[in-house]
């Protein structure tokens, strides 16, 4: 049994001589948010296209509900929603008539599905607003609720918070986080906002020029992303050994050959100090440090940050 | 397929332009009307009325431009606004998108040529030197349902331009230089071009008033024709919305 809804292996998509998405392994799983978080041209996009056939694929091989999607795109295509970049509409319709029209094109059966789907996103129903006339929220919503019009399992909302205001992007994280809970949808978001991902994805891929560079869980992320105390000592493996025999730990990890982290804070900082210098080890410094996921994403890109 | 095809119609709401381009439908009629009463005289064959108003300009020249123009904003209508990636993931067949634009411009066609006949008729009554006669608007009526559904076919390759294209101003260019080829084309080989093997097929019986065709009348060679054109124009469709996806 297959527990991801989207597999992806050594997706590759070359456009002229650039690599826009290289040899690329997600894993999203069923009903959970993954967050696929990187800089503007990192590839989010494009990996999105790709599941989506909005764009071919180099090379490489795209599984979704456990079938590969070449060829299935009739059966696979119906169980998904999505939103990519900024959702476009009829402008000579209201958003109800724009609804319909896909409703239509879907055969969505259930005869509320247009309102309920207009309700969920906070859009009136049956309101004279022209789609040229809506703000670029109102559009974003519209977009969303046009995803979520033929109940899909499955939801790839490509910055889906792009143009909303502050309490906007706060309702839209609620509702994206009621759908994954409540109603077990499984969710694949894009964003170059990392506190929106980090506020939203159970599990996280981070992407760089096309290369994903990280996949896991936010959960281990955030245990590799918290308090610890830095150790600057002459010798490690000294301080190392001190650390396990005296203080009955091992939650640290090497740095090189004169810094360590110990990620135990519970412990007496004193004491530890004390026994290091009691047993001939040198600490030229010690400091508490709080690295958050900006830190990370830096350390793992090379340097760069991110909004 | 008919899901389509409805929600191509429900996408025009609105469109005023539509019905302003079908007032394009009266200017033959409306010019015949002053030819006729500037001439004088009485008893004329409502058959030459009908030449003028329905059966000259208007299936050469001012249909097809009006198709032409029509082609290039249903196509450039998705274009603009971002939605064929929408379409696609519903999904819908690039096939079926194709056709259900072009069952619109078949109905717009149709309905153009429609209302030319009927205000063919309508002046015609209104023109004091044309006689009335039933036989003859029947007749008009026939030959405007004929003309509305070939020339419809006739703007495939014009539609299939329009599919491949992102904007409308090539297209509407093309369909200028196409609608005058064709009419120039008569002259030369009425096999050709779509649009002048449409007059082949229209006046198959010789028996408009004032028309003599320049070479043998061949309807399965016009047929021919127009179905070759028609079949080159889907293939060429379906390569490039395939490509652009």
């Amino acid at each position: 049994m297959n527990d991801f809804a989207i597999e992806t292996k050594q997706l590759t998509k070359i456009y002229g001589a650039q690599t826009a998405v290289s040899t690329v392994n997600l894993h999203v799983r069923k009903g959970r948010i993954y967050g696929l978080l990187g800089r503007n041209g990192a590839g989010k996009t494009t990996i999105m296209k790709m599941i989506l056939g909005l764009t071919s694929i180099t090379s490489g091989e795209i599984n979704v509900f456990g079938r590969n999607i070449k060829g299935q795109e009739k059966q696979v295509y119906p169980r998904i929603g999505a939103i990519i970049e900024t959702p476009g509409f009829y402008p000579n319709l209201t958003g109800t008539e724009n609804l319909e029209i896909f409703a239509k094109l879907r055969g969505t059966a259930a005869p509320n599905a247009v309102e309920n789907a207009m309700e969920v996103v906070g859009l009136p129903y049956r309101d004279k607003k022209l789609f040229g006339k809506y703000s670029l929220g109102m559009k974003q919503r519209l977009g969303i609720a046009n995803a979520i019009l033929h109940d899909p399992e499955l939801l790839i909302l490509d910055e889906p918070t792009n143009g909303l205001d502050p309490i906007g992007i706060a309702e839209m994280r609620e509702f994206i986080r009621h759908l994954s809970v409540e109603r077990g949808k499984t969710i694949l978001i894009s964003s170059h906002i990392l506190s929106e991902i980090y506020l939203l994805a159970d599990d996280i891929g981070i992407i760089d020029h096309g290369v994903l560079l990280e996949e896991s869980s936010m959960s281990e992320l955030k245990k590799k992303n918290g308090r610890y105390v830095q150790l600057q000592v002459s010798d490690v493996s000294k301080a190392t050994l001190i650390l396990e025999r005296e203080f009955h730990t091992n939650d640290y990890s090497v740095q090189d050959d004169h810094t360590l982290r110990l990620y135990d804070t519970a412990l007496h900082m004193g004491e530890i100090n004390k026994a290091l210098v009691m047993q001939d080890v040198t600490v030229i410094s010690s400091a508490l440090c709080n690295d958050t996921l900006e830190d990370y994403f830096k350390s793992i890109t090379g340097g760069e940050g991110i909004a | 397929m008919l899901r389509l095809i409805q929600t191509e119609f429900l996408k025009l709401r609105r469109r005023k332009i539509l019905c302003l381009m079908l007032l394009a439908s009266l200017i033959m009629p409306l010019f015949a009307l002053l030819y006729f009463n500037y001439m004088g005289g009485t008893g004329v064959d409502p058959a030459r009325f009908y030449k003028w108003s329905a059966f000259s300009y208007t299936p050469f020249i001012i249909l097809p431009v009006v198709l032409g123009v029509l082609c290039a904003m249903l196509m450039f209508e998705e274009n603009q606004h971002d939605m064929l990636k929408q379409l696609w993931i519903v999904p819908i067949s690039k096939m079926g998108y194709f056709f259900s634009k072009f069952f619109v411009v078949l109905i717009y066609a149709i309905s153009f040529m429609l209302i030319t006949g009927v205000a063919s008729v309508v002046l015609s009554m209104l023109c004091a030197s044309v006689a009335f006669d039933w036989g003859s608007v029947l007749y008009l009526l026939q030959k405007c349902l004929e003309i509305g559904v070939l020339t419809a076919f006739a703007m495939l390759p014009i539609l299939a331009i329009a599919a491949s294209q992102k904007g409308y101003v090539l297209p509407i260019c093309i369909t200028l230089v196409y609608a005058f080829l064709g009419f120039s084309l008569m002259t030369i080989n009425m096999y050709l071009h779509p649009l002048s093997s449409i007059s082949v097929i229209i006046m198959r019986n010789e028996d408009i008033p004032g028309v003599i065709p320049t070479q043998a009348i061949n309807v399965p060679l016009a047929f021919f024709c127009i179905c070759g054109w028609g079949i080159a124009s889907v293939v060429f469709a379906n390569i490039s919305l395939a490509r652009r996806r």
